[in-house]
């Protein structure tokens, strides 16, 4: 079988996706009970250093996933505590996270490491093969023979949104953002579904983070995410808010990055800087398109406060 | 006691009450990070006298931190102005680096002006292209409404490709091992205040925007309505203020101020355009406006602190081998403390 | 009654700050009866049946059910121990359905695939037996607040609560609607219900409840039968010494004012009003005059271009082949600033959300709207913080507006001192014309009062006021004319002789006069 270059593009996009699907899912989770975070680069950076760090030392993969999805979750927990419960503006807070998964990130690394001119590496996460499922021609090498954590992002999305819209459970949970008064008024926990998407949505995205050191260069460098938690951002406003169009919309990204990064660029004479921007300023454009059409949750980015008194009697 | 003596004792007062929790988290700040040092083996207490004497012990510091305390208030002022009108300016970065593409470009290009021509023209186009730089997401949240942290955000990405381009392919140095571009006009170069150590004029500048800014947004009607409108923008709407323009304008003061500090670091501290020169101002930038609260009156002095600190930083580096993301973690925990300390004061009363 | 009390809440404390809102209340109800709590706003029933229904927690006092000492922490353990609430804001998703708003946070049948159809067909049961027709499938957002309200009874009766809440449910009715509701709650009585009914209107109270319980800054004054109570003798308790209901307007019970002089020249004139409505309902060719020294009423149920109409006049929303003239000048053309300047005032319906500054001073929530004009800014755009603050000063004198000063954040005003604000800002000038929507919501009554005065006050001076209001007794009370509104468009005039309160009530819900 010829590895003719779209085989090779088809299989690098789906390598791409991960990262925009496990964070825009957690940013749409988390916003879908009223919780915009911001603080997703941060947290990205964080999971890739811990992640590293942790494969690293441990000289175990898991060991570094392990860790960074724990780290994922405290921060979750920092974002929910400090809106939910402390009230505090949500971009602030997420602002805040931002910049501590910044520092923080750098600061682990130069710890551990120290500076050196050899950067350590960890060996590459494996690929999968589905067996018999991989031998078909064309679809089998780029579906079916990739790693694990490409599979997780592709089921997680349909299970998500299973949960959202054919469980009672998801359906109390999209209430939660909608009218967070009324779904209490009705038994609902508002603050334990903010809690839990918070952490959960912070998980994944430190383990959007773990995933590019451990597949992409196998070390981890200061640069490493390249802005990618924001273009989650927009990938979440541009998948509506839903799992399943974010897991299609993640291909449009994943596909723009690819053709930026990763393509000879001699073809074109194009600089390669501008091509390099390309993710960038497609990203404006889709933001554009996506804030004309989609409905976020109504009560994104306002905290819920159950003792407010807006009417007095 | 006389009257104006009790109204004195009074401010002095209510001062000391608003600064003390500023006091409070800067020590308990300071004691999280000591505690971590002592754990890693560094001296804590040569620490803490490297960061916060560095800036005052010698000529020389003090200097380096007047230097920082440029881009650093003007990157703070470029996000609080859009914020009382309730608009997160963060892309301050990619502001400042086209705003030193320009001032560049023409510094380059017309290297022969007079001082008297040169520099004005150098630093307005500096504040023009940060406004430019700004516009495209001030326009797609004037008409479309796209939120604006997002886009400004993603500019900054593109800024970096920008000047990578520019400094490696248009006005490149040869001889740099860094992307760098060759020298600007000697009649570009803002003329030195002092001579040794070297301390150049932008810092009359600097000076003269924060009083300008502070002037303009606490009495001036339309400080009033941009005040208004990040207050509550539907209401400032219903009541007649032009909210969206307001918005468009707020951000636009922004993108200047930015655009400025990136003329003001080429003007004045490396005469030529060299990536890398945004540093970390942005972040410093930001960290100094939500440290005081918005505030336009307080954030030269925020400014002030965090350059203190920086330049202490550097030292901290050079001297204990402790690395620089230290005093930003320092930063960032001030900053929460300081936040905290709102919302145990909203749960007392 | 001998049966044992299905709730009885004693000692019943709550403060909010240093505002001590509920000071030992004892209440006992009943079922197969209709309790009516009774009281002004601030006066306390809304909170002590949030205490009840597990929003707010006492600070003192204990909730006993079926004779049972209980803790109640949330709604859920409410509606676990049957008791349901029904608020005066419904609390409904508008983009989910009727079912899945009543279903939700109920354990659901069949899981984990969510199927309906069960939980429809039940629905729709229930609402046939109580008189409360409503279509499970249809959209919230797509429905009338009459049909939304069916929808918030149904989400407590599905959960076959035994004692239902109902906080001033007749806001947004017309009266052909309340006769309806009272038929259903009656309907719940025979059935073994307890239903609590909170209103400040008399009329209601004397029509449907058994028991009248009458409560005033916190504190609960009478239990009795309403046999035995008179509505004077219950407006007694209601106001005690804060209001002289000798000279009262509210408790007059007959229309206020002097007839308006006729001619009157007009101050604003609206032809041909059509305002699109993207989420609201658009309004359609209104044509509308108000005189000097008159007060329009306008009459309608919420939602049917109200606000639509508010903010055609001032400028807020797209418009279209319309013409405004404010005493002459043609303002159709002008922005809000501009109209707002040539001489309206506004009173928003929504005072939080349209009309507030919370992380402003007071004093700047004061010049809002005309900051611009001198004294407060000079010609060169600078403001004039010195007259700010002293106008602030004498509006907080005028208004009796409780704050700590003018540089107090207005973020602790309490909501009656919102509405205060809101009124100097509107009332302070003589203004030609002011817009007012909903002034009294959510007042006190001595707060009720003060701004009928003020509006009366207007009248003499030769003022004309646009007045919307959902309660009609208020434009009875008040208008010189009343406008009905029905989706969008003015569907009749009466003037003062010609008020009835039935035929207004057939013109609010789209019947005809020519039938």
């Amino acid at each position: 079988m010829t590895n003719s270059p779209w085989i090779n593009f088809a299989g690098l996009v789906m390598l791409a996706i991960v990262p925009y699907v496990l964070a825009a899912q957690g940013t749409m989770l988390a916003g879908r009970t009223g919780l915009f975070i911001v603080a997703q680069e941060g947290i990205m950076l964080v999971g890739a250093s811990v992640g590293f760090l942790g494969a690293y030392h441990f000289q175990n993969l898991a060991a570094g996933l392990g860790l960074a999805l724990l780290v994922g979750g405290l921060f979750g927990l920092i974002l929910a505590y400090f809106t939910t419960t402390l009230k505090m503006d949500q971009f602030v807070v997420g602002l805040a996270v931002f910049f501590l998964g910044l520092g923080l990130s750098n600061l682990l690394f130069k710890i551990v490491i120290g500076i050196t001119l050899q950067p350590p590496r960890i060996p590459t996460l494996k690929a999968w093969s589905v067996p018999f499922l991989a031998d078909i021609p064309i679809l089998g090498p780029i579906l079916f023979r990739q790693n694990g954590l490409v599979y997780f992002s592709i089921l997680l999305s349909f299970f998500l949104y299973y949960v959202l819209y054919y469980t009672g459970t998801g359906l109390a949970l999209r209430a939660t953002g909608e009218n967070p008064k009324a779904a209490d008024s009705l038994g609902v926990h508002v603050t334990r579904y903010r809690y839990v998407t918070a952490i959960f949505g912070g998980m994944l995205m430190a383990l959007a983070g773990a995933f590019l050191p451990m597949v992409y260069t196998g070390t981890y460098t200061d640069g490493i995410v390249r802005g990618r938690g924001w273009l989650a951002i927009a990938l979440t406003f541009f998948g509506g808010w839903k799992p399943h169009t974010i897991l299609l919309g993640s291909f449009f990204f994943a596909g723009v990055e690819i053709l930026a990064l990763r393509v000879q660029v001699t073809a074109i004479g194009l600089p390669h800087q501008f091509l390099r921007m390309l993710p960038y300023l497609g990203t404006i454009l889709v933001m554009t398109l996506a804030f004309r059409g989609a409905r976020p949750p109504a009560f994104l980015g306002q905290n819920y406060d159950r003792e407010s008194r807006t009417t007095s009697s | 006691m006389t009257e104006g003596m009790r109204l004195r004792l009074a401010v002095i007062g209510r001062l000391g009450r608003g600064l003390l929790p500023y006091l409070l988290s800067f020590l308990v700040a300071f004691a999280v990070v000591g505690l971590v040092l002592a754990l890693l083996g560094f001296d804590v207490w040569r620490a803490y006298r490297t960061i916060l004497g560095t800036s005052f012990r010698t000529s020389n510091g003090f200097v380096q931190t007047l230097i920082k305390w440029i881009p650093i208030v003007l990157q703070a002022l470029a996000f609080t102005v859009p914020l009382v009108a309730g608009k997160f300016n963060i892309g301050g970065e990619g502001q400042m680096i086209v705003g030193a593409i320009g001032a560049a470009a023409v510094g380059i290009l017309l290297a022969d002006l007079p001082l008297p021509i040169l520099l004005p023209l150098l630093l307005l186009t500096g504040v023009l292209c940060g406004m430019l730089w700004v516009l495209g997401p001030a326009w797609l949240l004037y008409r479309f409404g796209v939120n604006e942290i997002l886009t400004t955000v993603l500019l900054n990405f593109t800024a970096f490709e920008l000047i990578d381009f520019v400094a490696t392919k248009i006005w490149a140095d040869p001889r740099a091992g860094h992307p760098t571009t060759v020298a600007i006009g000697a009649g570009g170069m803002l003329p030195l205040l002092v001579t040794r150590p070297p301390l150049h004029s932008g810092l009359l500048i600097a000076l003269a925007i924060v009083i300008i800014v502070y002037v303009y947004t606490h009495h001036t009607a339309v400080g009033y309505e941009l005040l208004a409108t990040g207050a509550n923008p539907r209401a400032a709407r219903v009541f007649g203020l032009p909210v969206r323009r307001l918005f468009l304008f707020s951000l636009l003061f922004g993108g200047a101020l930015a655009g400025l500090s990136g003329a003001i670091e080429v003007a004045g501290v490396h005469g030529r355009l060299i990536a890398g020169l945004q540093s970390n101002f942005l972040l410093l930038g930001i960290i100094t406006g939500l440290i005081a609260k918005g505030n336009n009156a307080a954030v030269p002095f925020v400014a002030f602190f965090i350059a203190v600190l920086e330049v202490g930083a550097s030292a901290l580096q050079r001297t204990m081998a402790i690395p620089g993301e230290m005093t930003f973690i320092v930063e960032a925990l001030i900053l929460i403390f300081v936040l905290l300390n709102d919302v145990v004061r909203r749960y007392r009363s | 009654m001998n049966e044992q009390p299905l709730i009885r809440m004693e000692g019943i404390r709550k403060a909010f700050g240093p505002v001590q809102a509920l000071s030992d209340v004892d209440l006992t109800f009943q079922a197969h009866e209709v309790h009516g709590l009774v009281g002004g706003n601030g006066a306390g029933k809304t909170t002590l049946m949030n205490v009840l229904y597990g929003l707010y927690k006492p600070d003192a006092g204990t909730i006993y059910v079926r004779g049972q000492a209980t803790t109640i922490r949330s709604p859920r353990e409410a509606l676990a121990h049957g008791i349901g609430m029904v608020h005066q804001h419904f609390l409904q998703i508008p983009a989910f359905t009727v079912a899945e708003n009543i279903v939700l946070g109920t354990p659901l049948p069949a899981r984990p695939l969510m199927d309906l159809s069960t939980v429809e067909k039940r629905i729709a049961q229930l609402a046939h037996h109580f008189g409360l027709e409503v279509d499970p499938r249809a959209r919230i957002e797509d429905l009338s607040m009459g049909v939304r309200q069916r929808v918030e009874i149904l989400k407590a009766l599905y959960r076959q609560v035994q004692i239902l809440i109902l906080d001033e449910p007749t806001t947004h009715l017309t009266p052909q609607e309340v006769d309806s509701l009272f038929e259903s709650l009656r309907k719940m009585v025979d059935a073994g219900m307890s239903v609590v009914f909170i209103t400040h209107k008399l009329r209601e109270v004397m029509a449907v409840c058994d028991t009248i319980s009458v409560l005033r800054d916190g504190r609960l004054l009478l239990t009795r039968p309403r046999t035995e109570l008179s509505e004077a003798m219950i407006v007694r308790h209601m106001v005690g010494t804060d209001v002289d209901i000798g000279r009262s307007v509210l408790f007059s019970g007959r229309q206020q004012g002097d007839e308006a002089p006729t001619p009157m020249p007009p101050v604003l004139e609206v032809q041909g009003l059509w305002v699109a409505g993207e989420e609201g309902t658009p309004v359609k060719n209104i044509t509308l005059t108000v005189g000097a020294g008159e007060i329009m009423g306008i009459a309608g149920v919420a939602g049917n271009g109200q606000q639509e109409l508010v903010e055609g006049i001032l400028g807020l929303r797209p418009t279209r082949q319309q013409r405004l003239w404010l005493q002459g000048r043609d303002i159709s053309a002008a922005s809000t600033a501009q109209r707002l300047a040539a001489g309206i005032a506004y009173v928003p319906e929504d005072r939080q959300r349209d009309g507030f500054l919370p992380g402003a001073s007071v004093a700047y929530n004061l010049i809002l709207g005309l900051h611009r004009q001198t004294p407060y800014s000079t010609r060169r755009g600078f403001l004039n913080h010195r007259a700010v603050t002293e106008s602030a000063r004498q509006h907080i004198a005028q208004f009796h507006i409780r704050t700590r000063g003018p540089e107090d954040i207005a973020a602790n005003l309490s909501g009656g001192n919102i509405q205060r604000v809101m009124l100097a800002r509107a009332l302070t000038r003589p203004v030609p014309l002011l817009i007012a929507h909903n002034p009294t919501s959510g007042l006190d009554i001595p707060s009720v009062e003060f701004i009928y005065s003020r509006l009366l006050e207007r009248k003499r001076q030769g003022l004309a006021t646009l007045l919307l209001s959902d309660d009609l007794d208020e434009l009875l009370l008040l208008s010189d004319r009343i406008a009905v509104l029905y989706r969008g468009e003015i569907v009749g005039i009466l003037i003062r002789s010609q008020f009835d309160r039935y035929q207004i009530g057939r013109l609010m819900s789209g019947v005809s006069d020519h039938d």
